[in-house]
């Protein structure tokens, strides 16, 4: 218990010790020894953060990058999953063994042969060309197939009987029956497409498509932007995740459980 | 699974002969979606990685054949071996460590009865902050004069460690700061293993006499092995790949002491002088080490397996 207790504070504390630092001035910042509570809860260092840069702009950038990414994934990734799961056709082993082994292949190994596509197809300095390259994720497919092949064929061999297309198969009866499935991986999408870096980073070369991290990294490496106000940044960019987090906690254990995702 | 789909795909294709080519073209359209963005992205940039490894390049435009001249230029770099040293310390201490801990963390927190959800909530919240903000408060925390750890340490008489300044205590940190902010997702994947396991065997043997200990070499171990090898493979590659919160931890220093591999691959592509060769020739020799040693993982816990 007690190693237990110790574990968790270990865990929690340079957390804590981020949401105190946000309140402090730079003076308070600079004392010796540090104060623990701050002398106020002003929210100074927010609004200034927020009038300081382009804040809004950057927050924005990320939710749109975000949600873009996500939905994008959701759709793709559910239709590859429908196709590969509820039909027989030539070819399926062979796309299937492809899609899980592309998980050996992590950006980060492509990254310039990756930043070649991009640029010319013109994305570099876009929230598209942050959007898009990471969008067909194999662990999204598998974890979707997984699931549609528990979705009874006899359902699917009915909607075609009573006419039904294709498509509005999909739409109307797999779609809303895979729920489970899809909020797994549209709450790991959010999570990781939030706090993406490297790859935003390599796009986002201008200050107008800056997401939260890109731009607390840069402004981190210009000495002239005071602590306090990074603080109260990497404040604001970590309580998105972690309400998302705290709603989501059953989901996101079992998604990690059965795939270990990442 | 394969034999009764075929079974059941040729009558369908006999009763719906009218819509039998809807039918049939459907799974390629909804297929096509995900796989051009795939093949785009993934498929061909991974294929052209191979091919681009082999020109030089200072802009992206244009490109110098080199045949295999970056791969001897890397290998005979002494700025490449210190990076690959530096990986393989960082990934090998980081998986050991981060293993351990989230074994011992996940065995701990299982035992719990009420507080087991809050424990695991509490252990799992590093792994959400964004690795560029964990690397700026542990910046902050790690500073020599004034920062909380030292300040902590002062107080039982420890210290001051020069944790960011020498090249050493840098790579220290590093390790740490990376075990934080990992070790709660390996956590939580041998945290459903334990919970996997039927307690009737823990029963049995209790009512034999078995030591706790006893039990958790006998029973827990063996049973948690197939979660430990996707924990062990998982932070391998995690390790292999750190790059962001060392970026504002470190900024890969001092003197290049902290440098991974995916900071120099980064580096020598966007950063002049642009060497997009050699940034290509490391991600192939990154490729080829993470490859080689997620199938060593797996044939060792195959082994296992069938022992």
């Amino acid at each position: 218990m007690v190693v237990l207790i110790t574990g968790a504070l270990i865990a929690i504390i340079p957390l804590v010790w981020m949401f105190l630092g946000s309140f402090k001035s730079p003076t308070e910042l600079a004392q010796r020894p540090p104060t623990f509570l701050p002398e106020s809860w002003a929210l100074t260092n927010y609004t200034e953060a927020l009038g300081r840069f382009n804040f809004v702009q950057y927050l924005t950038n990320s939710v749109l990058v975000t949600v873009g990414a996500t939905v994008l994934t959701l759709a793709i990734n559910s239709m590859a999953a429908y196709a590969l799961a509820k039909y027989n056709f030539r070819g399926r082993t062979a796309l299937f063994l492809i899609t899980l082994a592309t998980i050996m292949i992590p950006l980060q190994v492509i990254l310039i042969p990756v930043y070649q596509v991009v640029a010319s197809l013109g994305l570099v300095n876009t929230l598209w060309g942050m959007i898009i390259p990471a969008a067909a994720t194999p662990t999204g497919v598998f974890l979707l197939r997984q699931y549609m092949l528990t979705i009874p064929d006899e359902l699917i061999e009915a909607a075609r009987v009573d006419g039904s297309g294709e498509f509005r198969t999909f739409w109307q009866i797999i779609l809303p029956l895979s729920a489970p499935a899809l909020a797994v991986v549209a709450i790991f999408s959010i999570m990781w497409r939030w706090s993406d870096f490297l790859w935003p980073l390599v796009v986002a070369q201008s200050e107008a498509v800056y997401t939260l991290p890109v731009a607390l990294a840069r402004f981190n490496a210009e000495l002239t932007v005071p602590f306090n106000l990074i603080l109260a940044m990497g404040v604001v960019s970590t309580i998105p995740v972690l309400i998302l987090f705290l709603i989501f906690q059953k989901q996101i254990a079992t998604g990690i459980a059965n795939t270990g995702i990442k | 699974m394969t034999a009764s789909q075929t079974r059941t795909a040729s009558p369908r294709r006999k009763t719906w002969a009218s819509g039998a080519w809807k039918t049939k073209l459907a799974p390629y359209l909804f297929l096509l979606p995900n796989m051009a963005i795939f093949a785009t992205f993934t498929i061909y940039p991974a294929i052209n990685g191979f091919n681009m490894s082999l020109y030089s390049s200072s802009n992206g435009r244009t490109f110098k054949w080199e045949g295999l001249g970056n791969y001897q230029k890397i290998l005979t770099d002494q700025e490449f071996w210190g990076v690959a040293r530096n990986t393989v310390i960082y990934t090998v201490s980081f998986v050991v460590l981060a293993t351990v801990f989230a074994l011992l963390i996940a065995t701990l927190v299982n035992a719990q009865g009420r507080g087991k959800t809050f424990f695991r909530a509490v252990f799992f919240v590093p792994v959400l902050v964004s690795p560029v903000a964990v690397g700026l408060i542990w910046n902050w925390i790690l500073e020599r004069q004034n920062g909380l750890l030292n300040t902590a340490l002062g107080g039982i008489g420890l210290g001051p460690v020069p944790w960011l300044v020498n090249p050493a205590w840098a790579m220290v940190a590093i390790i740490m700061v990376g075990v934080w902010m990992q070790t709660g997702f390996y956590m939580l994947i041998l945290l459903a293993g334990l919970q996997s396991i039927d307690p009737v065997l823990f029963e049995a043997a209790k009512m034999d006499g078995a030591s706790a200990w006893r039990q958790f070499r006998s029973i827990t171990l063996p049973m948690l092995s197939p979660s430990m090898a996707v924990v062990v493979i998982l932070a391998t590659i995690h390790g292999f790949q750190s790059f962001d919160f060392i970026w504002t931890l470190t900024g890969g220093g001092p003197v290049g002491a902290t440098t991974l591999m995916v900071q120099y691959i980064y580096e020598n592509g966007f950063e002049s002088p642009i060497r997009y060769g050699i940034a290509t020739a490391g991600g192939v020799l990154l490729f080829i080490a993470v490859f080689i040693l997620t199938m060593i993982n797996w044939a060792v816990s195959r082994r296992q397996e069938a022992v």
